[in-house]
């Protein structure tokens, strides 16, 4: 594809519309060719980095109890990897989603409501943490200062909520917004194409019903997307969103459930063991990490990248 | 949390899964409040609109003034050119999706504040969306309020299906600003009479269709359609915005009548 900004051009087209030389020039961005043809490799931004979620209501919320053994093991942790930690929201959430849909407030504004919670629990566990030198990030920063924060300091912790907020996207059923916690650091750790998504929880991973009510629930090691959409699972232990995010993901392509109430299973999971279910893209997503799908940057370099004449860097 | 402070729905909200089909279908029970329900929303294009300048942009905005008294607008921005020559450099440097909703925001940014500086006289606000909180003010103070139309979903923005675009794009913040506050309707400005068979620029037998509902436009399986496909499938479990209209903002009268709830462009409703 053409990238070069010399080639720019200034003046109205024949259209009338001031263009800029692009590949995407003149192009509607809604049509399903141009789509395809903007399928390309992808650089991951810290690919060293794991990515951990703390469930609110199955961890946090269960006080000294629950917390301070995984706190315990965080920390053990942060010795050997550089850990993006976010948070649940758990029975607060619960609570004023209740009350928000009793008062009719729609769904971007429970969202809106829910990240409070969030990111009271993000300050609980940085408290904790603190003395391992991880600092809790304002979400205002956060993605932006994330490339230094993993320079200067073993650990950061944030609201597991995407920004969505007020945008957050009208559910299927009901108003429960769909894009929480899980699918917040999800969205994270694919965009920065980190090593590992672990989510925490107060079970052993997925059953085919939920464990805590039928205590003869059959255990889960490990699922495919489509796999999991064909069992039609009455509950999960995960955002269902997440299920289409993985169906559609670049770099991270299978996430971990582990049990946060066996801390001794963190260091495995962030090991690239299975000790968890493990919920997978397709067949294809093995491993404990997928391949680095991008070439390396000198070599690129190498190869005429600013040749005029090919008008193309050579990236397939 | 005391027993006697929960609601039966907050009980089974705490104690139950969110994944729970049944459970998610009871918190439907109580209807949505529209909070801004006398707002518009009106969504001015980036390539389509704002490209074009001068000639474009002006009329456009003194109809938009003159609506003032009438009607409270809250003008989004689309990005357009600039946006598909960030996002052409940034596809062949291998940013993410992420990365690439970041660069089209900055964009949409630029054509919000541009379009501000045009209305400054008239006291319209700019506002991030940090500032939402603040827009019913201006409604009420200065009657309208522009916004960037990219929702702010920067290292979030979920990927595409198929590329690595930003699914989510202006069309799909400025439909969710007028899901979200339940306002009065959500006009798309463009530089087309509005939905057609094929792309009108390139195809001279394309066939314009006045209405048309979600389900007939998927069963068409257009190459190209007039709005992001996301809007689409956000209409189908809208709680508030089930309609949307597209109209020709280079005719002068189109918006004045779009805004008065006349059927001119094309409404696709769900």
């Amino acid at each position: 594809m053409t990238t070069s900004g010399r080639r720019m051009t200034n003046g109205a087209s024949p259209d009338r519309r001031h263009h800029v030389q692009s590949l995407l020039m003149r192009e509607s961005l809604l049509d399903k060719q141009v789509m395809t043809a903007s399928e390309t490799p992808v650089v991951r931004m810290l690919p060293d980095c794991h990515v951990i979620k703390v469930g609110g209501r199955s961890i946090l919320d269960g006080g000294k109890a629950t917390t301070y053994p995984l706190v315990a093991a965080i920390g053990a942790a942060l010795a050997e990897h550089r850990l993006i930690i976010g948070t649940g929201g758990g029975v607060r959430s619960r609570h004023v989603f209740s009350i928000g849909i009793d008062l009719g407030l729609p769904t971007g504004v429970l969202a809106q409501l829910a990240i409070a919670d969030a990111l009271g629990n993000a300050h609980m566990l940085g408290t904790l943490l603190a003395p391992y030198g991880v600092v809790a990030s304002p979400p205002e920063l956060f993605g932006h200062l994330l490339p230094l924060f993993v320079q200067a300091v073993p650990g950061i912790i944030f609201n597991g909520d995407p920004p969505f907020s007020l945008w957050e996207h009208p559910p299927g059923i009901g108003r429960i917004p769909s894009h929480r916690t899980d699918a917040g650091a999800y969205l994270l750790a694919e965009c920065f194409g980190c090593a590992t998504i672990t989510l925490i929880k107060d079970v052993d991973g997925l059953y085919d019903r939920d464990p805590k009510q039928h205590p003869n629930a059959a255990f889960i090691p490990e699922i495919t997307v489509a796999e999991l959409r064909e069992r039609a699972l009455p509950t999960l232990p995960f955002d269902r969103v997440l299920l289409d995010l993985l169906e559609r993901a670049r770099l991270v392509k299978r996430f971990q459930i582990v049990n946060g109430l066996k801390p001794h299973l963190l260091a495995a999971a962030l090991g690239g063991e299975h000790v968890g279910t493990i919920v997978r893209k397709d067949a294809a997503a093995i491993g404990p990490q997928s391949p680095v799908p991008f070439p390396p940057i000198s070599d690129i370099a190498r190869s005429a990248i600013w040749d005029e004449g090919k008008g193309r860097s050579g990236v397939a | 949390m005391q027993e006697q402070l929960l609601t039966q729905l907050g009980r089974a909200l705490v104690e139950g899964s969110l994944t729970d089909e049944a459970l998610l279908a009871e918190t439907a029970t109580q209807p949505v409040v529209s909070i801004l329900p006398d707002a518009n929303v009106v969504k001015i294009g980036g390539q389509s609109f704002i490209d074009r300048g001068r000639a474009a942009v002006f009329p456009l905005l003194d109809e938009l003034v003159e609506n003032l008294p009438r009607h409270k607008l809250i003008i989004g921005t689309g990005a357009g050119t600039r946006a598909r020559h960030a996002y052409s450099v940034g596809l062949d440097l291998g940013m993410p999706t992420g990365v690439l909703s970041i660069l089209g925001t900055f964009v949409s940014m630029q054509n919000a504040r541009m379009l501000h500086y045009l209305l400054a006289k008239h006291g319209i606000p700019f506002i991030e969306p940090a500032q939402f909180p603040q827009l019913p003010l201006y409604l009420e103070e200065r009657r309208a309020a522009i916004f960037f139309g990219m929702p702010p979903y920067i290292y979030w923005q979920p990927n595409p299906a198929v590329g690595r675009i930003p699914p989510n794009r202006t069309d799909t913040g400025a439909y969710l600003v007028s899901e979200v506050f339940g306002t009065r309707s959500m006009i798309y400005v463009k530089d087309e009479d509005g939905l057609y068979t094929a792309d009108p620029k390139k195809d001279p037998a394309a066939r314009f269709i006045p209405r048309i509902s979600v389900s007939e436009l998927e069963a068409l399986d257009l190459d190209d359609v007039v709005v992001e496909r996301s809007v689409l499938e956000l209409m189908k479990t809208a709680q508030q915005r089930r309609s949307i209209q597209i109209i020709n903002g280079l005719k002068p009268g189109n918006l004045t009548r779009a805004l008065a709830g006349e059927p001119v462009g094309t409404i696709i409703e769900s």
